[in-house]
């Protein structure tokens, strides 16, 4: 539902007080954006594509001309971290979904969803606490010798774990963070689906994982946007992430190997960057590569969930 | 009825304002009788001993208030010297350039020492025990070329522990952050095996060769170090000495330049201040350059001498437009010098006299109109 132009005196009134606000937003997003990339010109300037494909991170006090920033370990290790929390998140998020909608008294389900918000709204540094001191220990002794074990032909779990702090164990915390946040897009569109479908679908006399599957691909498009909305949350995660994945400049496709992140390196690293001559430019330059991929997510999420609205309800 | 309760309740009202109001008047009037307030800022690592030092100074000043927030010693110069503060707390001391820069205008006191201790996980050691190590030991460590806990050259300082050190993967924690810390570690181990550690990675933030070998960790701050090497079993790091007493953080001995395996303690750190000064590299004037003071202090020569020892410095200006401000940090840094050593926080340790001189005469300095 849309409303047209402004017509009577009070509703042009409303639509100016307002539209300040608005502005606001986009004028902060704008003042963002240009500040990052005049900030990051200088080490785009003195290094080109290499700051994007170099795996050195080399800050010089000896003299400018021997500093080097390279930001693709930490590129990566974002990638990996939160590609791990969503392959995980996933299925986790569609089957919390199914068992809260259609398996549960909705006295109970009141109070299970309303725990799945109260986690989604923790602050992040309470799952960083718990993620370094008592997963990261639990994943090392029970879970990362296992796997390396079994699966060490994969190039994923090919490295001995000598470490409880790994690219697995922060990929593991950023699932259990963004679960919650994926379980409420996901029960949001299964709610959406309108009764007239599922009417449809159970006076068929569909089973009830027929009646099931059916819903889950009706919902797919938001799903799939819900997954792009949750990456790039865990995109973003600083705290937690950097209390748990290592903070180690290796190169590496290997989960039990600790990493670094862009989020977690801009946290580490911003504050004594005043230190060096480009260090300021180069962790802007990663802000940027961050920003850039983040806004790409969020841009093809939103589009495809107001399709699928748009869609569903024509 | 109701209006006259409703009067009495506006009375009330008024009374309270009132006699808030009124009281916070007075209280400003006689708060701001000849009140100093002294602002600085800048490393964290000294800040403990700092903070027990001002409680300590003002109850003996109540006319000086002073006020420190732990930045990072390079914020604190920053602001510093964009006017945000009146004095600087800095690890290091100011670069040759820097001091240049600003000669003459600028003290800087030496005021407190400090150490880095190598601390370690090691689950098969028992309580009596501790481990050697020495910088080339260290340095291979963190290089990535020592891989096991019972390497040869890990033994050979060790011979006591030849059956207890383990067939284990060693794992490297550093700082992930910029650091003083750092920086300090970073220039025992080059001072100390300077083929294996070269010059290019000695500072505040550097690239850590273990670090491709999947055996290097970060943590940020003193306290992500600890809570690393805490959680990880077969792992080194080095902290600060007051957040390894603080978390009773197992310490290695450090092999000093004379060859000997030295605990820290404040008799070894003091040693390590002592025969700093022999090098020469320490002037004996706050208006000098200190700028290779780091050079001097670590791996210093001396039997009883802790290799990784520090300095922790003040810096402020010779002159302040306001009077109260420089009469009051005149007593301030007196002091710490005359009764600090009376008010120590484990983990820290005073200047030793000759040190102390340099304090002094920067209260005289500040003195002079």
């Amino acid at each position: 539902m849309r409303f047209g132009k402004p017509v009577g005196k009070s509703d042009k009134l409303f639509y100016l007080s307002l539209m300040p606000f608005a502005a606001l937003i986009l004028a902060t997003f704008t003042l963002i954006f240009i500040a990052l990339v005049k900030e990051s010109i200088p080490i785009f300037l003195k290094e080109g594509p290499r700051f994007i494909l170099s795996a050195t991170w080399a800050p010089s006090e000896r003299s400018p001309s021997e500093e080097f920033y390279g930001v693709l370990a930490p590129i990566i290790g974002t990638l990996i971290t939160s590609g791990v929390a969503i392959v995980i998140a996933l299925p986790v998020a569609l089957a919390l979904t199914v068992f809260l909608e259609e398996f549960i008294p909705p006295n109970i389900k009141g109070v299970l969803s309303g725990l799945v918000d109260v986690m989604a709204g923790l602050p992040t540094v309470l799952y960083g606490l718990w993620g370094a001191y008592v997963l990261a220990p639990f994943l090392k002794t029970y879970v990362l010798a296992t796997l390396h074990k079994g699966l060490s032909w994969l190039p994923l779990f090919s490295c001995t774990p000598a470490t409880p702090y790994t690219l697995l164990t922060a990929g593991v915390l950023l699932s259990i963070m963004v679960t919650p946040f994926l379980t409420s897009l996901t029960r949001e569109a299964y709610e959406l689906v309108p009764y007239t479908y599922r009417e449809a679908a159970l006076s068929l006399g569909l089973t009830r994982s027929e009646y099931i599957t059916l819903l889950l691909s009706l919902i797919r498009p938001a799903v799939t946007a819900a997954s792009l909305l949750s990456l790039g949350r865990a995109v973003g995660e600083t705290i937690a992430v950097s209390m748990t994945v290592g903070n180690s400049f290796a190169l590496t496709t290997c989960l039990l190997s600790p990493g670094y992140t862009v989020s977690s390196l801009i946290a580490n690293q911003f504050s004594n960057a005043g230190f060096y001559r480009y260090m300021t430019s180069a962790l802007y330059g990663a802000g940027l590569a961050l920003l850039l991929t983040g806004l790409g997510l969020n841009l093809v999420g939103l589009k495809i969930m107001s399709e699928w609205r748009s869609g569903l309800h024509g | 009825m109701r209006g006259r309760r409703a009067a009495l309740g506006f009375a009330f009202l008024i009374a309270v304002i009132a006699a808030v109001t009124a009281f916070y008047f007075t209280g400003m009037q006689t708060s701001s009788h000849q009140v100093v307030r002294l602002r600085g800022s800048g490393a964290t690592f000294p800040q403990p001993q700092l903070e027990a030092w001002m409680q300590e100074f003002m109850k003996a000043h109540p006319n000086v208030e002073v006020e420190y927030s732990g930045v990072g010693s390079g914020a604190g110069q920053e602001q510093f010297f964009n006017g945000l503060t009146d004095f600087c707390g800095s690890d290091p001391p100011l670069t040759h350039e820097v001091w240049v820069k600003h000669r003459g205008e600028v003290l800087q006191i030496p005021y407190v020492l400090g150490a880095v201790t190598v601390v370690y996980n090691l689950p098969e050691l028992s309580g009596d025990e501790h481990l050697n190590v020495s910088g080339e030991v260290l340095a291979l460590m963190y290089s990535g070329q020592i891989k096991y806990w019972d390497d040869p050259r890990i033994l050979a300082l060790n011979p006591a522990l030849k059956d207890v050190l383990p067939h284990r993967e060693v794992v490297a924690v550093h700082r992930s952050d910029a650091s003083g810390t750092t920086q300090i570690f970073t220039t025992f181990l080059h001072s100390s095996a300077p083929t294996q550690w070269p010059d290019r990675l000695v500072g505040k933030t550097i690239d850590w060769p273990v670090d491709s070998t999947g055996r290097g960790i970060g943590g940020k701050g003193n306290a992500g170090v600890t809570a690393v090497v805490v959680n990880t079993e077969y792992s080194i790091g080095y902290v600060e000495w007051s957040y390894a007493i603080k978390n009773r953080l197992r310490v290695a001995a450090v092999l000093n330049r004379e060859g000997k395996p030295v605990l820290p303690s404040m008799k070894s750190i003091q040693e390590a201040a002592s025969q700093s000064l022999t090098s020469g590299l320490i002037p004996l004037d706050p208006r000098e350059d200190f700028s290779k003071e780091l050079q001097a202090i670590v791996n210093p020569p001396g039997d009883g001498s802790y290799p990784i020892t520090s300095f922790s410095h003040i810096i402020i200006w010779t002159n302040y437009t306001d009077r109260g401000k420089q009469e009051a940090l005149r007593e301030f840094i007196m002091w710490i010098m005359k009764e600090g050593r009376n008010y120590m926080v484990p983990g820290y340790a005073p200047v030793p006299q000759q040190i102390a001189e340099i304090g002094f005469k920067a209260a005289e300095i500040l003195a002079s109109p």
